[in-house]
C-alpha cells in the first residue's frame, strides 16, 4: 500500500505536466504584460500623431495644397486607416481635396507597396486607400487582387477598382459581379449608391445587354442603383424573355406603367411564390379596377405572403376606395382573404 | 487490486489533461478566426450608408413577468442602428402587468392580424400594435414557455430573418448590424450568434452600455473569466470548424425559412436555444444542404450575471439539463456518418466533457481523496493531482486572458488586469469545483426527468441608470 502502490510514473507525469502548465501560464502572463505595455505606448504615440494628422487633414479639406507632416514607415498603416475613416465620411469637394496632400507627399507609391504585404489587414487598408485616392497606378495590382479566391481581398479590391473608374471596372469585373456569391450585394449596393447612377449606368447596361447565363438576378438587383429609366427598359425586357424565377422576381420591381401588365398578370400565376409576391406588388403599383380579379385570386393563394401582398395591393389599387375594400372583405367567402383584407385595411391607417 | 487502482488514477489524470487540453486547443483554433475578424476591423469601422439591400430582421422578444424592465428594453431596441427591422414582443401569459406596462409605454391598440400558424404553439389571445413606435407589435398569448413564445413570434414575424433576444439583454447600438454581417457576406449562413458578455460593474444608460468595468462581487468576477474561457473563445474555436453547437438565446439571428422547415423551437426542452442549433446541424447535414453557423466574437450583447449563490446554482443546473436534453434529443448527429465536424468532433466533445464531464470530474476528485484516505496513494501524489487540476485550469484561463488582450482589450487598466489574474488563480480553488458539482446536480435532475419551465433569474440591475 501507500507510495509503493502507485508507480513513480504517476507522480512524475503529474509533476511534469503541472510544471509545464505553470511555466506556460507564466510565459503567457509575461506576454500579456508586454502586449499591454506595447499597446499603451502605441496608443499614446498614435494619439499624438492623430492630433497632428487631424489638423492637417481638416485644413486640406478646404485647401488641397496643405502639406502633411512626414509619416514614419511604422505609422503608415495607422495613417492610411485614419485617412480612410475621414475620407469615407466625406462627400463633394472636401472629399476630393483630401487626397491631394497624399499624392503630393508621395504616399501613393508607399500605400501601393503596402498592397503587396503578406498581412491581410494591411492589404485591406491599402486597397481601400488606393480606391479613395483613385490611384490609376494601382489598377493592375488591384485587378489581380480582385480575382483572388479570398472574398475579403477580392471584394475590397473590386470596390477600389470601382472607385477608381466605375465604367472600366464594371467591364473588367462583369463576370465576378454576376458569379461571385461571396461578394455581398449589400456592400456593392452601398458602393453603387455612393458612386451615383451616372457613373454606373452605362457599365451595368452593358452587363445586362450581355445576358449573363447565370447570376443575372444579382445584376437586376444592383440595377436599381442605376438611372431608373435606362435600367428599367433593359431589365423589363427580361420580363418577356427570362424563365429564371429570381430574375423575374427582381425585374418585376421595375414595372412602373401599364405596358407590362400582360407580363405581370402572367407572373401572378407563376409556380414560384416569390414571383407571385412580386407580381402582386407590381399590380398594387400600376393596377386599377380590372386587375382586381387577379388579386382576388391571389388572396386565396396557399402562401401567406402572397395573400398578404395581394391584400396590400387591393387596398392600393387605383380607383378603389376603402369602402369598396371593406365591402369585399365582408363579402369574402374565403376566411383567409377576409382576414388579410382586414389587416391590410388596418395597415392603411398607420398607427405611428 | 494495485493494477486496478493505478488504472483508475491514470484514467482520471488522463481525463483532466484531455479536458483542459481540449479547451486550450479550442482557444488556439479561435486564433485564425479572431485574426481574420480583427484584420477586417479597419473596414468594419468605416462609416457606410445603408443601401436598401440589407436583409430586414424581425426582433423577437419573449417576455414573462417582465413588467419592471420590458418598456426600457423595448425602447433600447427601437434605437438600434439598422435599416429595416420590426419588434415583436411576445407576452407569454405573464402573471404580472407586463402587457399593461407595454400598453402604457407604447400606446397599444388591437390589430386585426391574419395570424399564420406555421409552427404549433399555444393560442394567441390578441395582437396589438403601437400607436407611437412604428414597427412594434405585441402578441399576447397563453403561457407555454420561452420556446413556445418564440414559435409564436416566428409565426407573427414578417421578415426573412429573426433575432431572438432576451428581454433583459443590453445591446450596443450597432449590435444588430454586426450580428447580421455573416448573412450579408456569406449566403450559406443560417444562424449568426452574438457574444454575450457580463454587464455587472459596467455603466448602462437608456438600455445601452456606456462604460465597461469590472464588478466588485467575487461571483460575478469569477463568471467574467469563465465566460472568456468557455463561452467566448471556446465557441470561436468551434466556429473555425463550422461546428458551433450553442448560440445563446440572449442574442442570435436565424434564417426563418430554415428554422420553420426544421420545426421551430421545441417547447419540451429547457435549453431550447442549444437544442435548435444542434438540430439544425443534424437536419441540414442529413439533407446535405450547405450551411454555415457563425459566432460573432465582438462584444455586442451584455447581460447581468448572478451575484448570489442560490441564483447561480439554479442557472447552472438549468443550463446542464438543457445541454443534456439538447444532445440526447439529437443523438443521430453522432450516429449519422456525414455529421461533419459538428457530428464527429463537437458533439462527442460536448457529450464527454460538457454533458458527462461533471460526473467524471467529481468522481476524479472523490476517488483521489478516497485513494489517499485508504492509503493507496501518498499525500504527495494526491496533492500532485490537485496541483495538476489547478495548473491546467490556470493555464486555460490565462490563455483566454491573452486572447482577450489580443482582440478586444475591454479591461485596459492595470488594476483590472491584476484583478483578472487573481480571479484566474482563485477560481480554481473552489469556484470551478462548486460549479462542477451544480452541473452534476443538473445532470442527475435531467436523468430523473424533471419538468422544464421558464428560467427565473432575479436581476438586480444596480448598474442601470
Amino acid at each position: 500500500m501507500g507510495l509503493a502502490s502507485f508507480s513513480d510514473g504517476y507522480s512524475g507525469f503529474s509533476a511534469a505536466v503541472s510544471t509545464v502548465a505553470l511555466a506556460l501560464a507564466a510565459l503567457l502572463l509575461i506576454t500579456i504584460t508586454v502586449l499591454r505595455a506595447s499597446r499603451s505606448w502605441h496608443a499614446a504615440r498614435l494619439a499624438r500623431h492623430e492630433a497632428t494628422w487631424r489638423e492637417a487633414l481638416l485644413r486640406a479639406m478646404e485647401m488641397p495644397d496643405t502639406d502633411l507632416p512626414p509619416i514614419p514607415r511604422s505609422l503608415l498603416p495607422a495613417f492610411a486607416s485614419y485617412w480612410n475613416r475621414i475620407r469615407a465620411s466625406l462627400k463633394g469637394p472636401a472629399a476630393e481635396n483630401l487626397g491631394a496632400p497624399l499624392r503630393r507627399g508621395g504616399l501613393e507609391p508607399r500605400v501601393l507597396a503596402m498592397l503587396g504585404s503578406g498581412s491581410l489587414r494591411l492589404r485591406l487598408i491599402a486597397a481601400t486607400t488606393l480606391g479613395y485616392l483613385r490611384a490609376r497606378s494601382a489598377w493592375e495590382p488591384l485587378a489581380r487582387m480582385a480575382r483572388l479566391p479570398s472574398p475579403e481581398l477580392s471584394s475590397t479590391a473590386a470596390q477600389a477598382l470601382l472607385r477608381i473608374d466605375a465604367d472600366a471596372a464594371l467591364d473588367l469585373l462583369a463576370a465576378e459581379l454576376v458569379d461571385r456569391d461571396d461578394w455581398s450585394l449589400a456592400r456593392l449596393g452601398s458602393l453603387f449608391k455612393e458612386l451615383g447612377p451616372d457613373a454606373i449606368t452605362p457599365g451595368l447596361a452593358r452587363i445586362i445587354a450581355s445576358r449573363p447565363p447565370r447570376g443575372a438576378h444579382r445584376i437586376v438587383r444592383l440595377a436599381r442603383f442605376g438611372q431608373r429609366k435606362s435600367m428599367g427598359l433593359a431589365v423589363r425586357e427580361w420580363l418577356r424573355t427570362s424563365g429564371d424565377a429570381q430574375v423575374l422576381e427582381s425585374a418585376l420591381d421595375y414595372v412602373e406603367d401599364t405596358h407590362d401588365l400582360a407580363q405581370v398578370r402572367g407572373a401572378a400565376r407563376h409556380g414560384d411564390w416569390r414571383v407571385r409576391i412580386a407580381a402582386a406588388r407590381a399590380l398594387g403599383r400600376i393596377g386599377s379596377r380590372p386587375e382586381l380579379a387577379v388579386l382576388l385570386e391571389l388572396l386565396s393563394d396557399p402562401q401567406w405572403w402572397v395573400r398578404y401582398h395581394a391584400a396590400q395591393a387591393v387596398t392600393a389599387l387605383h380607383g378603389l376606395d376603402p369602402g369598396e375594400v371593406q365591402a369585399l372583405q365582408r363579402l369574402a367567402t374565403d376566411p383567409f382573404a377576409a382576414q388579410m383584407l382586414a389587416q391590410a385595411l388596418a395597415d392603411r391607417t398607420p398607427a405611428a | 487490486m494495485k493494477a486496478a487502482v493505478e488504472w483508475i488514477g491514470w484514467f482520471f489524470l488522463g481525463y483532466l489533461v484531455l479536458l483542459n487540453g481540449g479547451y486550450i486547443a479550442l482557444n488556439l483554433l479561435a486564433i485564425p478566426t479572431l485574426r481574420r475578424r480583427l484584420a477586417r476591423e479597419p473596414l468594419a469601422t468605416l462609416p457606410t450608408a445603408y443601401c436598401g439591400l440589407e436583409p430586414p430582421v424581425s426582433l423577437l422578444v419573449p417576455a414573462y413577468n417582465e413588467e419592471r424592465t420590458i418598456a426600457s428594453s423595448v425602447r433600447s431596441l427601437l434605437q438600434l442602428d439598422y435599416p429595416e427591422f420590426e419588434i415583436v414582443v411576445v407576452n407569454d401569459g405573464s402573471k404580472d402587468g407586463t402587457l399593461a406596462a407595454l400598453s402604457a409605454a407604447f400606446d397599444l391598440e388591437p390589430y386585426p392580424e391574419a395570424y399564420w400558424r406555421r409552427l404549433e404553439a399555444k393560442p394567441v389571445r390578441a395582437i396589438y400594435r403601437s400607436r407611437t413606435a412604428a414597427g412594434l407589435r405585441v402578441v399576447d398569448k397563453e403561457n407555454g414557455g420561452k420556446a413556445d413564445a418564440l414559435n409564436v413570434g416566428i409565426n407573427a414575424s414578417r421578415h426573412p430573418y429573426f433575432c431572438a433576444i432576451d428581454a433583459d439583454s443590453i445591446l450596443e447600438r450597432d449590435s444588430l448590424r454586426r450580428v447580421m454581417e455573416p448573412f450579408v457576406d456569406d449566403p450559406s449562413t443560417v444562424v449568426s450568434g452574438g457574444t454575450v458578455r457580463i454587464a455587472n460593474g459596467c455603466t448602462v444608460s437608456g438600455g445601452h452600455l456606456e462604460r465597461v468595468a469590472l464588478p466588485r462581487n467575487p461571483l460575478a468576477l469569477f463568471q467574467i473569466v469563465e465566460y472568456l474561457r468557455a463561452f467566448l473563445f471556446g465557441r470561436l474555436g468551434w466556429t473555425t470548424l463550422n461546428a458551433v453547437l450553442i448560440i445563446s438565446g440572449a442574442f442570435g439571428v436565424f434564417r426563418k425559412d430554415v428554422i420553420v422547415a426544421a420545426g421551430g423551437y421545441r417547447a419540451d426542452t429547457i435549453g431550447e436555444d442549444m437544442e435548435l442549433v444542434v438540430r439544425l446541424h443534424r437536419v441540414l447535414r442529413e439533407r446535405r444542404e450547405p450551411y454555415a453557423i457563425h459566432f460573432v466574437p465582438d462584444p455586442v450583447c451584455w447581460t447581468e450575471a448572478p451575484e448570489d449563490l442560490a441564483i447561480l446554482k439554479g442557472q447552472r443546473i438549468r443550463w446542464q439539463r438543457g445541454l443534456a436534453e439538447s444532445l440526447h434529443k439529437n443523438i443521430e448527429l453522432l450516429r449519422y456518418g456525414g455529421g461533419g465536424p459538428a457530428g464527429l468532433l463537437a458533439y462527442p466533445f460536448f457529450l464527454v466533457f460538457e454533458c458527462y464531464g461533471p460526473l467524471l470530474e467529481v468522481a476524479g476528485y472523490v476517488c483521489t481523496v478516497a485513494l489517499w484516505a485508504l492509503g493507496y496513494i501518498s499525500l504527495t501524489q494526491m496533492l500532485l493531482f490537485m496541483l495538476l487540476a489547478f495548473s491546467l485550469g490556470f493555464l486555460l484561463s490565462v490563455s483566454a486572458l491573452l486572447l482577450e488582450e489580443m482582440s478586444y482589450h475591454l479591461y485596459p487598466r492595470g488594476s483590472q488586469f491584476a484583478a483578472l489574474v487573481l480571479v484566474a488563480i482563485a477560481e480554481n480553488l473552489g469556484y470551478r469545483q462548486l460549479v462542477t458539482w451544480w452541473r452534476l446536480v443538473g445532470l442527475s435532475r435531467w436523468l430523473r426527468g424533471a419538468q422544464s419551465t421558464w428560467g427565473t433569474m432575479t436581476r438586480k440591475g444596480s448598474w442601470q441608470k
